[in-house]
């Protein structure tokens, strides 16, 4: 019998109990649906984390204590510009700056009532080439600052706008009040940079703290210390930063006379730690959500079960006028499949919508993947065959003498 | 003219059978007689324990079971009397299916089909469904869907069983008429009066073939 003629009377069969069908694709529909919303969740978040780490940069380095916690920041171990020192003129290296960052202190904002936390970030002279922000206004912070201890600052353009109430030109050379519990200090503005992530921050007005970038100098002055919260650098060759890594545990222990004190991640790295957490995630619970597809395909075997067995009689007469046992077991075949194959196309449609919603609802993006959809595309039909076979086989081994006398 | 092969039966009641082309046989018994054993037997949808059953110049004994449903489809044409068309099909496409098993293309199929309709006089209800005809009407589709593939004999069982008296002589009209065209019609009644309508009047009883007549000249 021709496929074609085979699938029209399929869908006729198929379309002429509707709720039967309905009810029947429904377990294919939420498993594939739910396959389909969980992957585009998974793909979506990996997505936004490799945004993040596009915007980080390639081939960037940080070189920290094994366990930076506050009590080892006071030991004799802590990194301090001596490090930096020892590491800066290590081959392989393109940009290295020595960082210091808190969070304790805060700043005055337009209204002087008003105040907001401070991220405060004490940088080197390459920082600048290592972040690579875009400058709006005036200047970055460079050797010379840092020489000279001098209290600048280099503020983001949302920060400017919350302590001046704009933005421009004119903002570069006028001062701004950082307070810690000793009191406030005015610090000159060099240069305001661009914010990349302005826009998720304004919806959370002062949830984020203001990020301001000064000399190393100045902000080891300024709290009072003479260590490093690390040391950030960027490698020539971003295709292997583990043996540069590798190099600088090395040099840092035999310095300190410590043994595997030191940490040298690279983005890269990091990226691929956090993919791999979320690719794990959702292979999971799409494990999870695949059991109700199996569960799905028992129901459809269920149903065709009902249906040979309905359909005695007309086997019998198809038999009777000339369908071998292979075309009838091959219509019931062609049954299941289009069962589980609209189940499944369905089962795509509504995943999309749920993948949204959910992404919408967690403030996630969500990406439906052409692989996701043809496997989910893939799996619904082959159930269609697994749990088809069995009862189109019952029904192409029927007598047709028993099943034309069947009532 | 019509075709060169025979049909010869040796059944298992010592029974020999020999339907020449272009007959129309009625065989007659009463229930457990053997008659449906025998129709099976002759439609290919079951075999004979011992002896042969040759169609057409086949021997449908020894033809294995995976050969019979092509045989079934081009060489035997059924009717039978509960119809058994397929509910959900119209007359056009229940007359269609035996083609589409047969492999025909769509075309022919379609000319084929039309044309088998028109010989049973239902051309005005191609469209309609088996629940939207009279039992005659119903009958008449079944019989188009039986010659279509052009068969070397209609099996027809019982085929007036279900129909009232105006019915079963218009459908013994169509298989007069479709036997002075040249089909060997092989028909199963109880029906004296319906018997009569034939050439040749087979009778069983258990099991064994007791009598064989031919109808002269026939009653119409």
């Amino acid at each position: 019998m021709h496929l074609g003629e085979n699938i029209k009377s399929a869908l006729k069969n198929v379309l002429s109990n509707k709720m039967r069908t309905f009810l029947t694709m429904l377990g294919i529909i939420i498993g594939i649906a739910s396959v389909i919303a969980i992957t585009s969740i998974g793909n979506g978040s990996q997505k936004e984390i490799e945004d993040r780490f596009d915007d980080l940069g390639v081939g960037r380095m940080t070189v920290s204590m094994r366990s930076n916690s506050p009590r080892n920041m006071y030991t004799s171990d802590a990194l301090t510009l001596d490090d930096y020192e020892l590491l800066k003129d290590v081959r392989g290296i393109k940009y290295i700056s020595p960082t210091y960052q808190a969070n304790y202190y805060s700043v005055k904002l337009l209204d002087p009532k008003e105040t907001n936390t401070a991220q405060i970030t004490g940088v080197g002279a390459d920082y600048y080439d290592i972040m690579a922000p875009d400058i709006l206004y005036g200047e970055y912070i460079n050797q010379e600052n840092i020489d000279n201890k001098s209290k600048t600052v280099v503020i983001t353009d949302t920060t400017a706008q919350k302590v001046f109430g704009y933005c421009d030109e004119s903002v570069v050379g006028q001062q701004i009040s950082i307070k810690s519990w000793k009191g406030s200090q005015k610090f000159t503005v060099e240069g305001i940079v661009e914010n990349p992530n302005a826009e998720s921050e304004m919806q959370y007005e002062n949830e984020y703290p203001e990020s301001i970038v000064m000399p190393i100098s100045t902000a080891q002055r300024l709290f009072g210390q003479k260590t490093l919260t690390n040391i950030t650098l960027v490698a020539e060759d971003p295709d292997n930063t583990d043996a540069l890594g590798e190099r600088i545990v090395a040099m840092l222990d035999n310095f300190h006379n410590t043994s595997e004190k030191y940490t040298c991640e690279s983005t890269t790295e990091q990226l691929e730690a956090m993919n791999e957490v979320t690719g794990t995630v959702t292979l999971l619970i799409s494990g999870v959500a695949a059991i109700s597809l199996i569960v799905g395909g028992i129901g459809v075997m269920n149903i065709m079960m009902v249906t040979v067995t309905e359909r005695t009689r007309e086997i019998g007469i198809r038999k009777s006028i000339g369908a071998r046992n292979s075309d009838i077991m091959f219509q019931f075949v062609v049954e299941a499949i289009i069962l589980t194959f609209m189940g499944g196309l369905l089962g795509i449609v509504f995943g999309w919508l749920a993948g949204l919603a959910a992404g919408a609802i967690l403030g996630m993006e969500s990406v439906v993947s052409v692989n996701s959809i043809i496997l989910a595309v893939a799996i619904s039909s082959a159930i269609g065959i697994i749990f088809g076979v069995y009862p189109a086989e019952k029904a192409a081994r029927l007598d047709p003498i028993e099943a034309l006398r069947y009532e | 003219m019509y075709r060169q092969g025979v049909l010869e039966v040796e059944a298992l009641a010592e029974v020999d059978l020999w339907v020449k082309p272009g007959e129309f046989v009625s065989i007659m018994g009463s229930s457990g007689s053997g008659k449906s054993t025998m129709m099976n037997i002759l439609g290919c949808l079951d075999k004979p324990t011992s002896g042969s059953y040759i169609l057409d110049g086949i021997d449908i004994s020894k033809t294995p079971d995976s050969k019979l449903s092509a045989i079934r489809n081009k060489k035997i044409g059924f009717v039978f009397q509960s119809f058994n068309l397929l509910p959900k099909l119209n007359a056009f496409e229940n007359v269609e299916l035996p083609m589409i098993y047969a492999g025909i293309s769509k075309t022919e199929r379609r000319k084929r089909a039309l044309e088998a309709l028109e010989r049973v006089g239902l051309s005005d209800r191609i469209k309609h469904k088996p629940n939207e005809m009279s039992g005659g009407q119903r009958q008449r589709v079944a019989i188009a869907r039986a010659l279509v593939n052009d068969p070397a004999v209609i099996l027809a069982d019982e085929p007036t069983g279900n129909l009232d008296s105006k019915s079963t002589f218009e459908i013994i009209d169509i298989f007069r008429q479709l036997n002075d065209e040249g089909a060997t019609i092989v028909m199963v009644t109880h029906e004296p009066d319906v018997a009569s309508c034939t050439k040749r009047i087979v009778t069983f009883k258990d099991g064994r073939k007791i009598n064989d007549e031919t109808v002269m000249g026939g009653n119409n």
